[in-house]
C-alpha cells in the first residue's frame, strides 16, 4: 500500500527509509488511523525525520492524494534563480533585455509563467557554458520571492484543491519556512564548534582519580590513598582572520559577527586579525586596518599547532591574488604576490582553513575561490560546513 | 498499547494539545517507539511529557541531558567510592563482596526497572555528544542494557513511553532518527496562544488578553533579535501585567509596553526592543 507515495517522497529528495515505511504499515494495523488526516500526521511523524522536509512532504502528499501539481523539484534551485530573474525583469526590463541580449518587446508579450520557463531555459543553457562574471544572476537567485503579487495576472500556486482537510493542510504548506536553511545563530555555532577543543590538564589537583585511587589503595594493602588529578582545560590556540573590507563582504557581516562573538566567548587563546580580500604583508589587529599591523613574518613564530581560520568570501579580481603588486592599497607593496603569502600561511600552520560565507554551490563561479581552495581547505559558513571544518581541524593527520 | 485502547492521550489540565500532536503521541505509544520532538524553545516540548504523565497517570522520569554526560551515567552508576569506604571501615550493612549492592540505577535504568509503565523524558538530547545518541541506539532497540561490572542484563519490565526533545536546528544522527517518530512543534499561532493563556489564567480579562497577545506577536516579529520571546515569557509577562495595579490594557495599544525585561532576556535584544517601543514604531 502507498508504495507510489513512498517512492514519490524518495524521488523528491525526502530521505525515507524502508524500515520507516514498514513501521507505517505497523501503525496502520493498530487501527488508530481512521481518516486521511490521521494518515497525514502519522505518516509524517514516522517517515519524515526533520522539519526541513515537512514542506516537501506536504507537496508530495497533496500530489499523491489530490493530484496537486508537483513542482519540478530537481530544478528547485533553478526555479528560485529564475524567479529572481523575473523580479529583476519586472523592475528593470530594459537592462535585463540588454544583459540577455534579447528583444524587450518580444519578452513583454509573454505571461509571467512563460517568462519563467524562458528564464529557466536560459539558465540551463548557462550552467554548461558560462562561468563567473554575471553578478545579477548570483544576487538575483538569493532574493526570496513570493509566489504571487508581482504581476496583475497573479501566479498559479499549488494546483487543484479538494475538500479534504488533510490535503488542505498539506496544500497550506505551513512548513515552508523550515525548508530554507535558517540564519546562523550563536547557539547553533555552539553546537558545531563544541568539539573544537584541545583538553590539557591544568590548575590545582582537585579531581579524584577513582581508578588510580583504587589501584594505589590495593597496592598499599587496603590503606586508602586518594589520588588527585588536575582538571582538564581547553588549551586550543586559535587565530581568526576576518575579511572585513569592501562591499563584497557586506551581506555576510551579520553572520561573521555571530561567529566572532561566539569565538571570543569560547576560546581562551584567541587572536583576531583583519584583512581585506586577501593577505599581503600583514594582518591588522584593529578592525579599521590602519594602526596595528602584524607582519606575516611575526606570525610564523607562533606555535605551528595553532589553528588558523580565515574568514572571507575569497572573491576578488584575480590580479589581487596573482600579481606581484596586487594590493588595492598603495601602501601594501611587498614584492610577493598574495598567493605566495597565503601559501606561506598554509605552510606555517598545519591546520589552516578558509571559511567562506558564500554558499558552496556558487564557488565554481568565482575564479579566485578556486585558486584559494587549492591552498586552503575551504568550508562553507553554515552548520554543516562548520562541522566539517571542526572535523578537519581536529583530525590527527595533516592534510 | 494496542491491547488496551482505553489508554490514549487526550490532553491535561495545564496543557493545550492540538489534535495533530495528540494523534502522533498515540501512534508512537501504540508502536512503542520513542517520539522525538523538536521546535523553538517555549513551544511546550518538555511540558508535553509532563502532560502525558499526568493524563495517563504514569510516573514521569526526567533525564536532563548535560554536555559532559555519558550514556552509562544515565543507565547506572557503580559507586566505587562507597564500596571502597565500606571495605576499609566495614561499618555498613552492605555486603562488600556483592557488587550489585553498589549499583545505582540512573534515570533510564529507573524507567526500565520500574514496577509500572513510566513516561521517560530525555530532555535536550542535542546537548550531549553525538556519541550519546549512538550509544543509546542499542538500548532503545533492545530495550535492555548490560551492567558490565556484574555481567548482568537489565531488561525492561514495562516499556516506558519515551519522549526525546531537541532544541537544535541541527539534525540528530540518521540511525537515531530511524528509531524515533518525529514531530516538529511549530510556534503556536495567536488563536492557539489565546487558548494556552486561558488555561493558565482562567479569569483573565479579555481586553488584556487581546492586547497582550497582539503586542506579543508584534514584538516577536522584530528584526535582529537573537532570542525571541516564547510562550513562557508571555505567560510571565501577563502575570507581571496583572500584578501591576496601575496597568490598563489600553496602554498597550497606545504603544506603552511595560516590563520588557520579562520578554527579552538578552541585553542587546532588550535594547533593540525598548528603542523600537520608545519610538512608537510598533503600532
Amino acid at each position: 500500500m502507498f508504495i507510489d507515495f513512498f517512492y514519490t517522497l524518495k524521488d523528491s529528495g525526502v530521505p525515507v527509509s524502508p524500515t520507516a515505511f514498514l513501521t507505517l504499515h505497523r501503525a496502520l494495523k493498530t487501527g488508530l488511523i481512521g481518516s486521511l488526516s490521521e494518515f497525514y500526521t502519522a505518516a509524517r511523524s514516522i517517515l519524515v525525520k526533520s522539519e526541513r522536509y515537512f514542506d516537501r512532504y506536504d507537496q508530495v502528499f497533496a500530489h499523491t492524494f489530490a493530484g496537486a501539481e508537483l513542482p519540478d523539484l530537481e530544478g528547485l534551485e533553478l526555479d528560485e534563480m529564475a524567479r529572481g530573474l523575473l523580479e529583476e525583469w519586472l523592475r528593470n526590463p530594459r537592462e535585463m533585455a540588454d544583459a540577455l541580449g534579447i528583444d524587450e518587446e518580444e519578452l513583454q508579450r509573454l505571461t509571467p509563467e512563460e517568462l519563467l520557463d524562458y528564464f529557466k531555459a536560459r539558465l540551463k543553457d548557462q550552467e554548461g557554458e558560462h562561468h563567473g562574471g554575471n553578478r545579477w544572476i548570483g544576487t538575483g537567485g538569493t532574493s526570496p520571492v513570493g509566489h504571487s503579487g508581482y504581476h496583475p495576472g497573479g501566479m498559479r500556486v499549488g494546483g487543484v484543491s479538494r475538500n479534504k482537510s488533510a490535503v488542505k493542510v498539506a496544500l497550506d504548506r505551513r512548513y515552508r519556512d523550515y525548508s530554507l536553511s535558517g540564519p546562523l545563530k550563536a547557539s547553533m555555532m555552539n553546537e558545531a564548534l563544541k568539539r573544537l577543543r584541545h583538553l590539557v590538564p591544568t590548575g590545582p589537583r582537585d579531581q579524584v582519580n577513582v581508578d588510580a585511587t583504587i589501584y594505589q589503595t590495593m597496592k598499599n594493602g587496603g590503606e586508602i590513598e586518594i589520588v588527585f588529578d588536575r582538571d582538564l582545560k581547553d588549551r586550543l590556540k586559535v587565530i581568526l582572520a576576518i575579511d572585513n573590507g569592501g562591499w563584497s563582504m557586506d551581506p555576510y557581516v551579520q553572520m561573521v559577527q555571530t561567529l566572532f562573538d561566539y569565538a571570543r566567548a569560547q576560546f581562551k587563546d584567541l587572536k583576531t586579525f583583519y584583512f581585506h580580500n586577501t593577505v599581503y604583508d600583514a594582518l591588522w589587529k584593529d578592525p579599521s586596518r590602519y594602526k596595528q599591523p602584524v607582519r606575516l613574518e611575526e606570525l610564523t613564530r607562533y606555535d605551528p599547532a595553532t589553528r588558523l581560520v580565515l574568514v572571507g568570501d575569497a572573491s576578488m579580481a584575480p590580479y589581487e591574488l596573482m600579481a606581484r603588486e596586487g594590493s588595492i592599497y598603495i601602501q601594501e607593496r611587498s614584492g610577493d604576490p598574495s598567493l605566495r603569502r597565503l601559501q606561506l600561511l598554509a605552510e606555517t600552520f598545519d591546520k589552516a582553513v578558509w571559511l567562506n560565507p558564500v554558499p558552496q554551490s556558487r564557488w565554481d563561479y568565482t575564479q579566485t575561490i578556486s585558486i584559494i581552495r587549492d591552498i586552503f581547505p575551504m568550508f562553507e559558513l553554515s552548520i554543516d560546513g562548520l562541522e566539517d571544518m571542526v572535523t578537519h581541524l581536529m583530525s590527527k593527520t595533516t592534510s | 498499547m494496542p491491547e488496551n485502547p482505553s489508554v490514549s492521550f487526550t490532553g491535561a489540565s495545564r496543557y493545550v494539545l492540538d489534535e495533530e500532536l495528540a494523534a502522533i503521541v498515540n501512534i508512537s505509544m501504540a508502536l512503542e517507539m520513542p517520539l522525538l520532538l523538536k521546535g523553538e524553545p517555549g513551544t511546550g516540548k518538555t511540558m508535553l511529557a509532563h502532560a502525558i504523565a499526568e493524563n495517563l497517570g504514569m510516573p514521569l522520569i526526567v533525564l536532563n541531558v548535560k554536555s559532559s554526560m555519558k550514556l552509562v551515567d544515565a543507565l547506572y552508576q557503580y559507586d566505587t567510592l562507597t564500596r571502597l569506604n565500606d571495605s576499609r571501615f566495614g561499618d555498613s550493612d552492605r555486603n562488600v563482596s556483592d557488587i550489585e549492592a553498589y549499583i545505582k540505577m540512573g534515570k533510564i535504568g529507573q524507567a526500565f526497572t520500574a514496577d509500572r509503565r513510566t513516561v521517560l523524558l530525555i530532555d535536550e538530547i542535542d546537548k550531549a555528544d553525538t556519541d550519546f545518541q549512538d550509544d543509546m541506539l542499542d538500548v532503545l532497540d533492545q530495550m535492555e542494557f548490560d551492567i558490565i561490572e556484574i555481567d548482568k542484563t537489565v531488561p525492561t519490565k514495562h516499556r516506558p513511553v519515551i519522549i526525546v526533545t531537541s532544541n537544535a536546528k541541527k539534525d540528530l544522527s540518521d540511525p537515531f532518527l530511524g528509531r524515533c517518530n518525529f514531530h516538529h512543534i511549530a510556534f503556536p499561532d495567536p488563536k492557539m496562544m489565546r487558548k494556552i493563556i486561558q488555561v493558565h489564567f482562567p479569569d483573565i480579562d479579555s481586553a488584556l488578553m487581546e492586547s497582550a497577545v497582539e503586542t506579543f506577536y508584534r514584538l516577536r516579529e522584530l528584526e535582529g533579535v537573537e532570542k525571541r520571546p516564547a510562550t513562557r515569557e508571555l505567560i510571565n509577562w501577563i502575570r507581571a501585567l496583572r500584578a501591576d495595579l496601575d496597568f490598563k490594557p489600553k496602554q498597550l495599544s497606545r504603544g506603552e509596553v511595560p516590563f520588557l525585561g520579562v520578554l527579552f532576556k538578552k541585553s542587546q535584544d532588550y535594547q533593540r526592543a525598548s528603542s523600537v517601543v520608545h519610538r512608537r514604531k510598533l503600532f
